[in-house]
């Protein structure tokens, strides 16, 4: 009897041990996460590449900022990783796309509107400027940033956040956004010039899938895609053959992949299409949800437009 | 009386774990006999089997048999292992099963064809199994599962026959069908070697046998090694053989 | 349903046929062997492969990420051969530790990819569920190719599979090196589900090793024919799962695909000639 009483007493000393050890372990690490970089500057966090930019060219020196997603990531399906919560709960301001673009992402970015600001640049945009697809069952089409004026007012409202967060630069956030808007404002007229410049009956943009609702509306483009507005189900069978129809039937020259999107996807309409007699190219790589890579000129939202609008032309003349 | 030694073992022990299971066990068994292996459970009786088949290492002494190493010789040993120790719902006919005693003299790529066929039924006729030839084997009987494996140790046309406990759960008629079958072995020369469980039967069916416990208790004729004393050192346990200095 | 017999529908139904002939074929000798769960834990196995093969080559090929694939799975058939010949732990636990461990590894793994440039392109995700319906040419003729090779080596050494698979200990008595034998099976099932991994995916593959053994066994008392069975069940089941998931759009194919197998499991268990529950009632009468 002796021997099994001091065993459960072992047992049971051990067990309040580690207990204690794991409760102590737990609140210091709770007291390291309270402890934020100290730093003069804002501190900004952006999901996706685009928007990110957007706050390097307003925020410029007075803010140390990064982005989540990078190139060839795509938003739909992104998951955020542990390293992505610390970087989110040290935030001053964390900038997200909204209308459910970052879809895995919804919890975290709820979490985190009650420890920080947080702030969806697409919160100022008119209802009646958002697409809403049939197919999407009554929720908006998110890709805005490829309607440079839907992006103008995106930067706006990110000049005015950043404004209010940090009054001290207001002036020099007020310059910068007035060029970068300017800057803007040449692009969407490059756009749509060189969108002008194909003939009607060749305005087709077929991709992987529909992020390009809103340039096809804004610019005179009809935009099909495999999959639908976002990249989370499954492309299907029918899908394929229906879009396979469709291209040999309005006799498309090109279509299009995409940097975020099995490259397979395209291969596989382009493979069924030429088994129906008729021959289609792969036009090029277009940057849809994701920009290209840092340090290239397709790796700001400027270069992306302009890559993907030239691309476009090009592969349709 | 000087027939030649088929199985010659020497000084093997085997330990599973640390735990001895084989124990210093010497053994010469000569041609034609049919020898019983006897002793209480887990006295090692599989064990020796499989170490003389070359299925367990030991960890050491030495086997031989027709004065060479089991590889050698192995088409000559005929292997009946325990009934249990197989699926019965494996799907295959009877045919099949004995026809797997000859993969062994088809080589690699040879598919069994109709001497193997032959053979094979004959096997099942000397078993009294002709009938159930295309019988799938989980319809069986224990009694003629155990027939199955036997005809398929037969069909191997091995000189030595090593069988592990083929008389355990089997009906009178295939027990009589057993014995007929070994003394007719015997009667051709053959030497057999029996895992046995039942001492009742031991001097009517066998010649010899090999009394042990993880060692060797008595080895030879019937008659001479199952004595009184004998039989208390192998069944009577650990203080019996410590009694012994054993 | 309208089937026409379109391009895209036409290479998924080879696709999806070679896929559920070989996986039928290796899965009846697993169900026997009785190492059902040997499939599901090399499929999960595969993910970290799947992996580690882009991290290290950064290519969109689908055939080095499926060699990637074959590597995890065989490396985690190997690790489950030392655990249950090293420990006291026993296939079944031996199964399911490498099957959570390596699938978690995967996970990790793709979270971390995620964040790469061209991971998206690869379509690394795809693999957890398949994407039957982009599988293009070149994909088949890998698998037409994997699969024949497996099933020719199946067949030369059918003799020796069939003995190990029922009495191992009389086979080493019959001069077959078992030992080897058994791992040249377990590659041959490490292929046979690699194949059917981008059209099925990770977690769902291990149905098609077992459903149609199991389906099959109804059926028939004679190993041969058992095979055969398996084999036409799968493909029969790919078939017809392409077939209705064409018919409607956004339909995901590899769940459909599971979804007729388990149709067939049913029938089978209870209408199979051989051991089916109806005829068991049948006989006793």
């Amino acid at each position: 009897m002796r021997k099994i009483k001091n065993t459960s007493i072992k047992m049971g000393i051990i067990t309040g041990v580690a207990m204690l050890f794991t409760v102590a372990l737990t609140l210091s690490l709770e007291g390291c996460k309270q402890k934020k970089q100290a730093s003069d500057k804002l501190q900004v966090v952006s999901t996706v590449g685009m928007i990110h930019d957007i706050v390097l060219n307003i925020g410029k020196s007075h803010v140390d900022a990064i982005s989540l997603m990078g190139p060839g990531v795509d938003p739909h399906l992104y998951k955020a990783s542990e390293g992505d919560t610390r970087r989110l709960a040290n935030a001053d301001l964390i900038l997200y796309n909204g209308l459910h673009l970052e879809a895995r992402m919804a919890d975290i970015i709820q979490q985190m509107s009650s420890r920080t600001h947080v702030v969806a640049v697409s919160k100022d945009i008119p209802k009646d400027l958002l697409r809403t697809p049939p197919e999407f069952d009554g929720f908006a089409d998110p890709h805005i940033w490829f309607d440079v004026t839907l992006w103008i007012k995106v930067a706006k409202t990110i000049e005015e956040t950043l404004v209010n967060l940090d009054p001290s630069h207001k002036d020099d956030y007020r310059k910068n956004a007035a060029e970068y808007i300017k800057s803007l404002e040449a692009l969407h007229q490059e756009v749509s010039t060189k969108a002008a410049s194909l003939p009607q009956e060749k305005r087709i943009l077929v991709t992987a899938h529909d992020a390009f609702g809103y340039f096809g509306k804004q610019y005179g483009f009809k935009v099909v895609g495999l999959q639908g507005i976002s990249t989370q189900a499954e492309a299907g069978a029918k899908d394929v053959q229906l879009l396979a129809d469709m291209i040999v039937k309005q006799k498309i020259t090109a279509i299009f992949i995409e940097s975020a999107v099995p490259k397979r996807h395209i291969q596989a309409v382009q493979e069924a299409v030429i088994a129906k007699g008729w021959q289609v190219k792969i036009g090029g790589e277009l940057f849809a949800d994701a920009m290209g890579s840092a340090g290239t000129p397709e790796g700001t939202y400027i270069g992306m437009i302009r890559h993907n609008i030239t691309t476009i032309t090009e592969a349709l003349k | 009386m000087t027939a030649p030694i088929v199985l010659s073992v020497k000084d093997i022990s085997l330990a599973y774990k640390e735990n001895p299971v084989l124990w210093d066990i010497d053994m010469d068994v000569p041609e034609g006999i049919l020898l019983a292996i006897v002793g209480p459970n887990g006295a090692g009786k599989t064990s020796l089997i499989k170490a003389i088949l070359g299925l367990e290492t030991p960890a050491a002494g030495r086997v031989e048999l027709f004065g060479q190493p089991y590889q050698k010789v192995r088409k000559r040993v005929g292997y009946v292992p325990q009934r249990g120790s197989v699926d019965w719902d494996f799907p295959t006919t009877v045919l099949d099963v004995v026809m797997m005693g000859r993969y062994g003299h088809l080589g690699w790529f040879k598919r069994p064809g109709n001497t193997e066929k032959q053979i094979a039924i004959s096997a099942l006729e000397k078993l009294g199994m002709a009938d159930f030839v295309d019988r799938q084997i989980g319809e069986l009987s224990g009694g003629q599962q155990q027939r199955v494996f036997l005809a398929r140790a037969l069909a191997q046309d091995a000189d030595l026959y090593i069988m592990d406990e083929p008389f355990v759960g089997v009906d009178a008629a295939t027990e009589k069908a057993i014995v007929v079958l070994l003394k007719e072995l015997r009667k051709n020369k053959k030497t057999v070697i029996v895992v046995h469980h039942d001492l009742q039967t031991l001097e009517e069916y066998f010649d010899w046998v090999m009394l042990m416990n993880v060692r060797k208790i008595a080895y030879g004729p019937v008659k001479e090694v199952l004595t009184t004393e004998n039989l208390k050192i192998a069944y009577g346990g650990r203080s019996a053989l410590k009694a012994k200095g054993i | 349903m309208n089937i026409v017999i379109d391009y895209t529908i036409w290479i998924m139904m080879i696709g999806t046929a070679v896929l559920g002939c070989v996986s039928g074929a290796l899965g009846s000798f697993a169900v026997l062997r009785k190492q059902s769960l040997l499939g599901d834990a090399i499929s999960h196995a595969a993910l970290p492969g799947i992996g580690i093969a882009f991290l290290i080559t950064q290519s969109k090929s689908a055939n080095i990420l499926l060699l990637g694939a074959f590597t995890a799975g065989l490396i985690g058939s190997i690790l489950v051969m030392l655990i249950v010949k090293n420990t006291v732990i026993k296939e079944d636990s031996a199964l399911g530790i490498i099957l959570s461990v390596f699938f978690g590894i995967g996970l990790v793994i793709l979270t971390m990819i995620q964040k790469m440039p061209n991971a998206s392109q690869s379509g690394l995700t795809t693999f957890l569920f398949g994407s039957a319906a982009t599988i293009l040419k070149d994909d088949i003729q890998t698998m037409a190719i994997i699969g024949a090779i497996a099933i020719i080596i199946l067949m030369m050494f059918w003799k020796q599979f069939k003995l190990i698979s029922f009495d191992p200990h009389f086979a080493a008595t019959q001069s077959i090196p078992v030992k080897k034998m058994e791992i040249l099976l377990t590659i041959l099932m490490v292929a046979a589900i690699v194949i059917g991994l981008q059209t099925v995916g990770v977690v769902l593959m291990s149905a098609m090793v077992i459903a149609p053994a199991a389906s099959a066994r109804q059926w028939t008392n004679r190993l041969g024919k058992m095979v055969i069975i398996s084999a036409l069940f799968g493909a029969v089941s790919g078939i017809v799962g392409v077939a209705i998931s064409a018919s409607y759009p956004k339909v995901p194919t590899g769940p459909i695909i599971v979804i007729v197998m388990s149709v067939i499991v049913v029938i089978s268990l209870m209408l199979g000639s051989a051991q089916g529950l109806l005829w068991e009632k049948v006989r006793k009468k």
